[in-house]
């Protein structure tokens, strides 16, 4: 955490001068009164609470904003020694790299050679400057021989990863990062991680990481800048400084707390059994994994995380329990409380929101409504929004509403419904660490009332809240069991990104590749 | 969970394959401006011939997989045919001798070469569609289609990268059948079915809208369309190759319009 020295009289990678933004038609400005000053190969982690506007910084500093979405701009913001106002976008891309949190809207092109030489063409490199760069960025990012694979093909840390080689290429000084493992699993996590620490560790261009997962980051930073949740700033300086005076944002990841099991007795609320279901091709390249002869039980009261890697069939198989996806094999049956057993996707869709409900990865997708109190509906609709915080939003368009917020109305939507089965496809997702809070309270309550959870999950950190984990590989179940001995020891290989807090060890200057 | 097809897995080194998108865009308009000009069935039919050996001996593109691909083309050709057929002109005329009788509808000699012509004609407009889109994808279409025909960039990858959204939004779709289903609003009737639909839309489009924008920024961020000249990262040319696929396509046509004469 020593200042990466530098040649006196360089000037600065980033310098902020009470820079602010406020977008066209808001009233609110996204940031506010940011003043920092970031030196060349340094390596600046920006903290906040969702919505605070650190992806807007991330935007202003590739251009983005101002050049292409309107707004207001006030103070000054220069990269290097271009000022980010007065620089058209163009030249200023020449610099500047910006990878995104969503890796299959940042992927242009249908195969990952073309894709890497996408921004090179339109920088205009020779063409066997490119033939070179293409095969070089991608052994950089740990996907060396990939030319010809189909980006469609590629997990989602892969296609991060890819994301990465598509700015690294045109060799920018300056990377900006927004949450770029925000979709990904613990190994892809780790793996764009680990990359990220070999490409600080050789200090020759500047990184501005935006980051919920500190614990991993704060070891590779430089500078901290914190926001506010009005896109103001709180503090910067080293991570010394910065957690000296507010520990608790630097905090990292709270994890869920432990819960009493449920009674062992307790009835069994789902029972699946030899369930199979196939996935149909959806491109060209190696089939995606299938469901293949699953079986386990939920109880009563009883909360099952689903975990396994991207494409192992997490949410395949709550798409089968739920019936809505096709099975070629086995049984899927709720239990009533008095031992009627049914077949989900037998029973007509007015008896099914009594019985279980699923909160999708994407609440969208979900809403029936156009206005937030219609999707929760009922008499009683805005006690039900006040509990879960979204009482002043009544009124709201539900697609006008931040992450956080649709996630919470999903939830309210199904509480109301008080499902005995809860399916829940990646329910913190996209969340920052209140939003993580809020949802974590409304399960416990749902959970202490005796509704059945199950919840597919990349987070190591909700485990420990869950009575246990049911983990996938390939479509197969290969443990099924309490969270802590999933925890202690992680069927998977390698074990580590599976842990609690098992993000990437600091990576030795010396092995940088 | 998408109902987009999977790409057919096409031989890369084959003829076709090889000759650059507008040579096969070419080709293929002679091709179904012939079809669409011939009035008789035995053009057709060896336009139709043509086009199988073409698909054999040149495309590269698989056989197996055709049939679940191209029997709805095939459908189409039989019940255009059957109703130029039997719905011809021709037919009420009782001087020409009936092939066949079914109720009141009679097949005659030209009624036959009309409905014929006709199931052959969407025959060829099928398969060389085919022709021309399978064999190469959509990245060497766009290269073509900018390097050859100096169509925008903008345009051309544009479209290449809304295309990579489309089994996105085809999944949006299902999920928002799935979800109204679970929450107890799934449509009993297909009036209902019909009425839920505008809601649903509105959903996947509005998804779809935010999808787009993201990837619009994207592609901006990384210097796409910021007006400095792009350079080629696959170079296309039009080498001897194409000119024996064009040479092929007009052989064709000329072959087609002398027996046409001579008949």
């Amino acid at each position: 955490m020593t200042d990466r020295g530098e040649a006196v009289g360089a000037p600065p990678a980033v310098r902020a001068v009470r820079f602010g933004w406020t977008y066209a038609g808001r009233s609110r400005p996204a940031l506010h009164d940011l003043s920092f000053t970031l030196e060349p190969g340094q390596l600046l982690l920006v903290v906040g609470p969702s919505g605070c506007g650190k992806s807007t910084l991330a935007r202003a500093l590739a251009g983005i904003v101002p050049h292409a979405l309107p707004g207001a701009w006030t103070g000054a913001l220069m990269v290097g020694e271009r000022d980010v106002a007065g620089t058209p976008p163009g030249v200023l891309g020449q610099e500047v790299g910006l990878v995104f949190q969503d890796p299959e809207t940042q992927l242009v092109m249908p195969h990952v050679a073309d894709e890497v030489a996408f921004g090179l063409e339109n920088r205009g490199w020779p063409r066997d400057r490119m033939l070179a760069a293409v095969p070089a960025t991608l052994a950089e990012v740990g996907l060396a021989g990939f030319e010809a694979r189909p980006t469609g093909a590629l997990s989602g840390g892969e296609q991060q990863r890819l994301a990465l080689a598509d700015i690294l290429a045109p060799l920018p000084r300056l990377l900006v990062l927004d949450e770029p493992t925000a979709n990904l699993d613990p190994p892809g996590t780790t793996a764009v991680l680990q990359r990220l620490a070999r490409l600080a560790a050789r200090r020759d261009r500047t990184i501005v990481v935006i980051e919920h997962r500190l614990e991993a980051l704060l070891p590779l930073a430089d500078r901290v800048l914190l926001l506010d949740g009005e896109g103001g700033q709180v503090a910067f300086g080293s991570p010394g400084e910065v957690a000296a005076r507010h520990g608790d944002a630097l905090a990292g990841g709270r994890t869920w707390p432990a819960v009493a099991p449920p009674a062992p007795d307790a009835p069994v609320v789902l029972q699946v059994d030899a369930v199979s279901a196939a996935y149909p091709p959806v491109a060209a390249g190696p089939a995606p994994a299938a469901v293949d002869a699953v079986s386990f039980v939920v109880r009563a009261g009883e909360r099952v995380a689903l975990v396994g890697p991207n494409g192992s069939g997490k949410s395949a198989l709550l798409q089968v329990v739920a019936g809505l996806r096709r099975r070629t094999a086995g049984t899927v049956r709720l239990v009533d409380p008095d031992g009627l057993r049914e077949d989900p996707a037998r029973l007509p869709s007015t008896a099914l929101p009594r019985r279980l409900a699923l909160v999708f990865q994407d609440p969208e997708v979900g809403f029936v409504a156009r206005r937030v109190l219609d999707e929760v509906g009922g008499p009683d609709g805005l006690q039900t929004l006040e509990r879960f915080g979204l009482a002043g939003l009544a009124e709201e368009d539900p697609f006008r509403l931040s992450t956080g917020e649709q996630r919470r109305l999903s939830l309210a939507a199904t509480a109301r419904q008080r499902p005995t089965l809860l399916l829940l496809d990646e329910p913190t997702f996209g969340l920052d660490e209140r939003g993580r809070d809020a949802v974590a309270a409304l399960l416990d309550e749902g959970r202490g009332a005796g509704q059945a959870q199950l919840m597919a999950t990349h987070d190591p950190r909700l485990l420990p809240g869950c009575d246990r984990v049911v983990a996938l590989r390939d479509g197969r179940v290969i443990f099924d069991g309490p969270a802590a001995g999933f925890l202690a020891s992680p069927p998977y290989d390698p074990p580590e990104p599976w842990r609690l807090g098992g993000v990437p060890p600091r990576v030795a200057v010396g092995s940088a590749a | 969970m998408s109902f987009l097809p999977a790409p057919l897995l096409v031989r890369s080194n084959a003829p076709l394959a090889r000759v650059t998108g507008v040579t096969r865009l070419a080709a293929g308009v002679l091709w179904l401006v012939a079809a669409a000009a011939i009035p008789d069935a035995r053009g057709e039919l060896v336009l139709l011939v043509t086009a199988v050996v073409v698909l054999v001996a040149w495309s590269g593109i698989p056989l197996r997989p055709l049939p679940r691909r191209m029997w709805p083309v095939a459908l189409g050709a039989l019940g255009l045919g059957l109703t130029a057929a039997l719905g011809n002109a021709a037919d009420r005329d009782l001087a020409l001798p009936t092939l066949l009788a079914l109720g009141p509808l009679r097949l005659t000699p030209p009624g036959l070469e009309a409905g014929l012509a006709l199931a052959l004609r969407v025959l060829v407009i099928g398969l060389t569609s085919l022709l021309v889109f399978a064999p190469a994808d959509l990245t060497r279409l766009a290269d073509a289609l900018v390097q050859q025909l100096h169509l925008p960039d903008r345009l051309a990858y544009g479209s290449v990268a809304a295309m990579g959204l489309a089994p996105r939004t085809a999944a949006d779709w299902q999920a928002t059948g799935a979800a109204r289903r679970l929450r107890g609003l799934a449509p009993r009737t297909p009036a209902g079915r019909l009425a839920a639909v505008p809601g649903r839309l509105l959903v996947v489009l509005v998804m779809a809208l935010r999808r787009g924008e993201r990837l619009a920024l994207a592609m901006d961020a990384r210097g796409f369309d910021s007006g400095l000249p792009r350079s080629r990262y696959r170079p296309v040319h039009a080498g001897p190759l194409d000119a024996v696929v064009l040479a092929v396509a007009v052989a064709t046509v000329v072959l087609v319009v002398l027996v046409q004469q001579a008949g």
